[in-house]
């Protein structure tokens, strides 16, 4: 039988366009499909995680000629299939948690539309083995992003549409500039070949200048500092579950995803662009979080703890990268990896789960402004029970996952003697703490000086944040061995052995 | 060492139980508790007096009879999962339990519904069993993650609904987790140098600038833990503003067992101290002491005055460890232990008054020593003992740090040369503790009795049981200390101790017990009818009675006008040497530089993509 990866592309496309012709008659068939289909794929990804497959689907049978392939690939390997999971698992409880909170917006066909596209858009990134394709499906999710992130069409939310639009098409631009030039000097788009064509050519002025437009064409994506400036603004207007979307999964998917994807499986890469994206990570995490402290807006505190806790995962590729390109030990590289890695899984949960917390928040007193709020955790126990698993996860309190994932980070920045950043990242930690218990305070904690009657939220709202704040607690198994061996290790080998996607994809 | 599952697992499973089940049950939910509570201290009897070494995961559950993949998942864990049992762990086991059972006896007295906590039992529970966990584990990681989950459970036993604990709580959390980081980073270092974790297998030189930090980064987590300056800053705030039976739950029993167990661990067992980090333990220990007990001076609320107290205290506990001699180990040990008993004992003796008049304040109060004879009698017992009165326990203790400082003087270092003056310093903190607990004992117990505390009682059973208990422990802890108690408990952990002074506790107490009897006789012999009353006279007026009531913390504002204490009196009370307060105005300003640059300009922010570009190409190019 083929392989049936390219569902993961075509079901949510398909989706997509089905929802405003058949969501015409009934309001209720988007509502319902979205989170079914998703559940679905869910399963799917669970099934292709724990069965650690790889495969290669070629569109439309195009069979490379003499070696060189000319088709389409989509390819599923261990790195890819954990994204596909995330993306999934998040969408599905953020499609399920809009069936209560979107009704306060009308037009909600569009909204679920939009949705599905982006997850397809999503999807097509992740899969996608040619870097052209990539393209295509990154500027879908995007432009998708676009259009949800205005989605409540006032005045607050165009303008942040606006710039981040703006912003994106600088970054598309750049990466649609870096990509003709490596079509140009390396006649192929397919990721594996390209790498193949570079490992023979010399033309190192040229790398680098491709190197960075793609840092920054897709740091500006995955929100790096200095290239996240639309970030505050487009996660703060957007419907809270589309910011959930956005920063748990989209900077991701399409952003950090990408990046390690060509710089471990295309380019090889130098000590230099090592130590830059080590430099980016660590000024995004401590820029991040002191940003964050000052805010008074609840969704703008999260999105630049985004930023934030994105400079952590790049930090753990970013060593891991030095270590190798210094022909350190493998070990160290592989545990900074597997930090990493870790830690992009649980930011998925915990940031998804805050933004789905303030989206709750925000739909019973209507305000986000942490100065009006107060003593919520006597009104809204789940809201406040889940958002404090959250808060304390990110900041890295134990028994919660985001402790392990930092401390494996920090660990292995004092094993590559990289003593100022493990230093730094503990600080940041700390300053993390702080702003999330301010949160706390402020909202759930103190006196309820304006919302004495508010109620808890209904029960499609609730169950997606008590499934994410059990994972928030369930995802630190993830630490143990044998676990971590049979979901991360295979991970981190696919990006850490060049050659194992190489041929895969060449060889099918 | 099958003991060791039943200390952790089951008040940590039953914490879990109890989450889930509603509030209103509170009643079965405290009975249930002190069940659970009680059996683990029967448990950890049984650890005490059983046999001591390392114990691996694979050795407490056994593989066999379980399925290939329970097995499996676990093998690999075992390498991060083992436990040590010596007679450190044993004793301080022994005494987590006992105090965890005490003072739940006691909140089933002092938690009733008008205390607003939710989960109070479950999160009990949950801190027991973690507790014992960090004590029994031998894996740092594992210890750091026991650790770490105290610091959640001490923010979640506060009631956070008022602006005052809400605030208290966040800096509590924010404190003990800021430690909690630090604490990795000197993990890390650690496993960097020696590739190991186990505690067992590593003795360190702190001889060059890594090892020093992975020192200081730990004694930070554990200052912090027990309270030590400048990490101590949320003891006195978590004393005034969170129920009395939380705060001598954890802050003043269980966090200060653990945080002085860690640092025996890393003075005694994991690192060799060079002199120049005795000095620093040495000058820190006696900085604690005297600033926390000239703060305890003059507080007017009798639960922080507590909690300062709390903290100075333990300043006589890490000279005794900075001392790094077996009598200063032994002695800083010992100290431990009486001052959990004492200090907690003090904790529920406040929580009986606040519970029976409503107020915090010891210039509303006063006269209560007939209306709650019992209450009073243990306050006067724990009040003399932390002061340093002998037969009490907390002078056997502090004359042990006394000699050993002595001893230490006989040294060659830059530590041991200056011993005359932790010494003296010693001593005057020892004075000083004295004099505010006499305005403590005095301005609760003592005086004239107002009108509006006609109607308080003594508490109940649940509430005056656990603190005669402690009482009784105060008192036999002093009176056996030489013969039995000091040799019975510490020369399994630090070998024989040899005291150079002459003391004996047991005959000294029958001396004062004599004295005391005399003075009682002669007393009685004497004509006691033949006393004269008269009312007071002033100035040939009318007589005056003394209806007007003086507060007793008069007396101590004197202290606050000498000149230069003054000024750092005022200092401190606007928080000036408070490290959350400077660490946060530092961060908040860095924040607003940052704030200031990201004006909305949308232009500005695409000049900066353009910029980042440029600056890497300029770099790599």
């Amino acid at each position: 039988m083929d392989s049936l990866i390219p569902l993961f592309v075509i079901i949510p496309l398909a989706t997509a366009f089905l929802i405003p012709i058949i969501g015409k008659l009934t309001i209720y068939f988007a509502k319902t499909i979205t989170p079914v289909v998703l559940l679905i794929l869910c399963f799917y990804s669970i099934t292709l995680l724990l069965s650690n497959s790889k495969e290669t689907y070629i569109v439309g049978g195009w069979q490379p000629v003499e070696d060189i392939p000319i088709g389409i690939y989509l390819v599923l390997d261990s790195f890819s299939i954990l994204i596909l999971c995330i993306i999934s698992i998040i969408g599905f409880l953020v499609s399920f948690y809009s069936f209560e909170y979107i009704s306060y917006y009308t037009s909600e066909n569009n909204f679920y539309a939009l949705f599905c596209l982006m997850i397809a858009g999503m999807n097509g990134v992740v899969l996608s083995g040619d870097i052209f394709n990539l393209f295509v499906f990154l500027e879908i999710s995007v432009i998708a992003s676009y259009a949800l992130v205005a989605f409540g069409v006032g005045k607050n939310e165009l303008e942040a549409s606006f710039k981040y639009q703006v912003l994106g098409n600088i970054a598309s631009f750049l990466i649609l500039l870096s990509i003709s030039l490596l079509y140009w000097q390396t006649k192929t788009l397919n990721i594996a070949d390209i790498s193949e064509v570079l490992q023979t050519s010399d033309d190192s002025a040229f790398l680098k200048f491709t190197q960075v437009l793609l840092i920054s064409g897709f740091g500006l994506k995955a929100a790096i500092i200095p290239f996240h400036a639309w970030i505050p603004d487009a996660h703060s207007s957007a419907p809270s579950p589309v910011s959930a979307m956005l920063s748990g999964v989209l900077i991701k998917a399409v952003g950090v995803y990408v990046i390690i994807r060509l710089f471990f499986n295309m380019f090889v890469f130098t000590h230099e662009i090592a130590m830059v994206i080590t430099v980016l990570g660590t000024l995004s995490m401590i820029i991040g979080a002191l940003l964050a402290i000052n805010q008074s807006d609840i969704k703008r505190l999260l999105a630049y703890s985004s930023i934030s806790q994105i400079g952590y995962i790049i930090i753990g590729f970013g060593i891991g990268m030095v270590v190798l390109s210094k022909g350190g030990k493998v070990s160290i590289a592989v545990l900074a990896i597997a930090g990493a890695l870790f830690h992009m899984v649980n930011h998925a949960v915990f940031k998804g789960l805050l933004f789905l917390c303030a989206g709750a928040v925000e739909y019973r007193t209507n305000t986000r402004d942490m100065g009006q709020l107060g003593g919520l955790a006597e009104n809204m126990p789940i809201t406040s029970t889940s958002s404090l698993g959250a808060s304390l996860s990110i900041s890295g309190i134990p028994p919660f996952n985001g402790f392990f994932s930092k401390l494996i980070i920090i660990i292995a920045a004092v094993q590559a003697r990289f003593y100022l950043v493990a230093f730094l990242a503990v600080v940041v930690s700390i300053i993390t703490l702080a702003y999330f218990l301010k949160f706390q305070k402020r909202v759930f904690y103190g006196v309820n000086k304006n919302y004495k009657n508010v109620k808890e939220v209904p029960f499609a709202m609730s169950f997606s944040m008590i499934v994410l704040v059990v994972l928030c607690l369930g995802l630190s198994i993830l630490v143990i061995p044998s676990i971590r061996e049979l979901i991360l290790d295979p991970a981190v080998n696919t990006l850490i052995n060049m050659d194992q996607y190489i041929n895969q994809v060449i060889q099918y | 060492m099958n003991e060791i599952l039943y200390i952790i697992c089951l008040p940590l499973f039953a914490g879990i139980l109890l989450y889930l089940i509603p509030e209103k049950l509170r009643t079965v939910k405290g009975i249930f508790t002190t069940i659970i509570a009680a059996y683990t201290f029967y448990q950890s009897i049984l650890l005490f007096n059983g046999q001591t070494g390392i114990c691996s995961l694979k050795q407490l559950i056994g593989f066999s009879g379980y399925s290939e993949l329970f097995t499996n998942s676990l093998k690999d864990a075992d390498k991060y999962v083992s436990f040590n049992i010596d007679a450190l762990c044993q004793l301080i086991v022994l005494f987590v339990n006992l105090f965890a059972l005490l003072i739940i006896i006691y909140s089933l007295f002092y938690i009733d519904k008008n205390k607003k906590i939710s989960n109070y039992y479950s999160f009990v529970l949950i801190t027991l069993g973690t507790s014992n966990g960090a004590v029994v584990s031998n894996n740092l990681l594992l210890f750091l993650t026991f650790w770490g989950i105290l610091g959640f459970t001490l923010y979640k036993l506060i009631r956070g609904s008022d602006e005052e604990s809400s605030a208290t709580a966040k800096k509590t959390l924010a404190i003990v987790g800021a430690s909690d980081g630090i604490m990795i980073l000197g993990i890390a270092i650690i496993w960097k140098i020696t590739k190991t974790l186990n505690m067992n297998e590593i003795s360190l030189m702190t001889s060059n600038a890594l090892t020093i930090t992975a020192f200081l980064a730990l004694l930070i987590g554990s200052f912090t833990k027990a309270g030590a300056f400048p990490f101590h800053t949320w003891v006195p705030d978590y004393a005034k503003d969170a129920p009395a039976s939380s705060t001598a739950y954890m802050p003043a029993s269980l966090d200060k067992l653990l945080g002085i167990y860690f640092l025996a661990r890393i003075c005694n067992y994991l690192f060799v101290l060079n002199q120049w980090l005795t000095f620093t333990l040495l000058a820190i220990g006696v900085i604690t002491i005297i600033t926390a007990v000239m703060m305890a001076l003059v507080q007017h609320n009798y639960k922080r005055l507590l909690g300062f107290h709390a903290v100075s205290q333990v300043g006589y506990m890490i000279v005794g460890f900075g001392l790094g001699t077996v009598i200063g180990v032994a002695a800083g040990l010992f100290h431990m232990l009486n001052n959990v008993l004492y200090k907690t004992g003090l904790f529920l003796v406040s929580g009986n008054v606040e519970h029976k008049t409503g107020k915090e304040d010891i210039d509303q109060l006063g006269g209560l020593s007939k209306a709650m004879p019992i209450t009073f009698i243990c306050a006067l017992i724990f009040a003399l003992s932390i002061s340093g009165v002998p037969p009490f326990n907390g002078f056997a203790s502090k004359w042990m740090i006394y000699q050993g400082i002595i001893e230490f003087g006989q040294g060659t270092g830059i530590a041991n040369q200056l011993w005359i003056v932790w010494l003296g310093l010693a001593v005057l903190g020892s004075a000083l503790t004295l004099a505010s607990f006499v305005k403590f004992i005095s301005g609760l117990f003592l005086g004239k009795k107002q009108k509006e505390f006609e109607k308080v009682k003594e508490v109940n059973i649940l509430g005056w049981l656990p603190i005669v208990i402690i009482a009784l422990g105060c008192i036999a802890l002093g009176v056996f200390s030489t013969n039995y108690f000091v040799p019975k408990l510490f020369n399994p952990i630090v070998g024989e101790i040899k005291l150079i002074g002459i003391w004996n506790s047991t005959t000294v107490s029958i001396l004062i017990l004599i004295s005391i009897v005399l003075g009682v006789l002669i007393y009685l012999i004497g004509n006691v009818k033949n006393f004269r009353t008269e009312d007071s006279f002033v100035g040939g007026g009318e007589t005056m009675r003394e209806d007007s009531h003086m507060a007793t913390t008069g007396f101590y504002e004197t202290i606050k006008s000498f000149g230069f204490l003054s000024i750092l009196y005022e200092k401190a009370e606007k928080r000036w040497f408070d490290i959350y307060d400077l660490s946060k105005k530092l961060i908040f300003w860095l924040g607003r530089i940052f704030q200031a640059a990201h004006t909305g300009v949308l232009p500005n922010y695409a000049i900066w993509v353009f910029a980042g570009l440029i600056i890497m190409l300029l770099i790599l190019i």
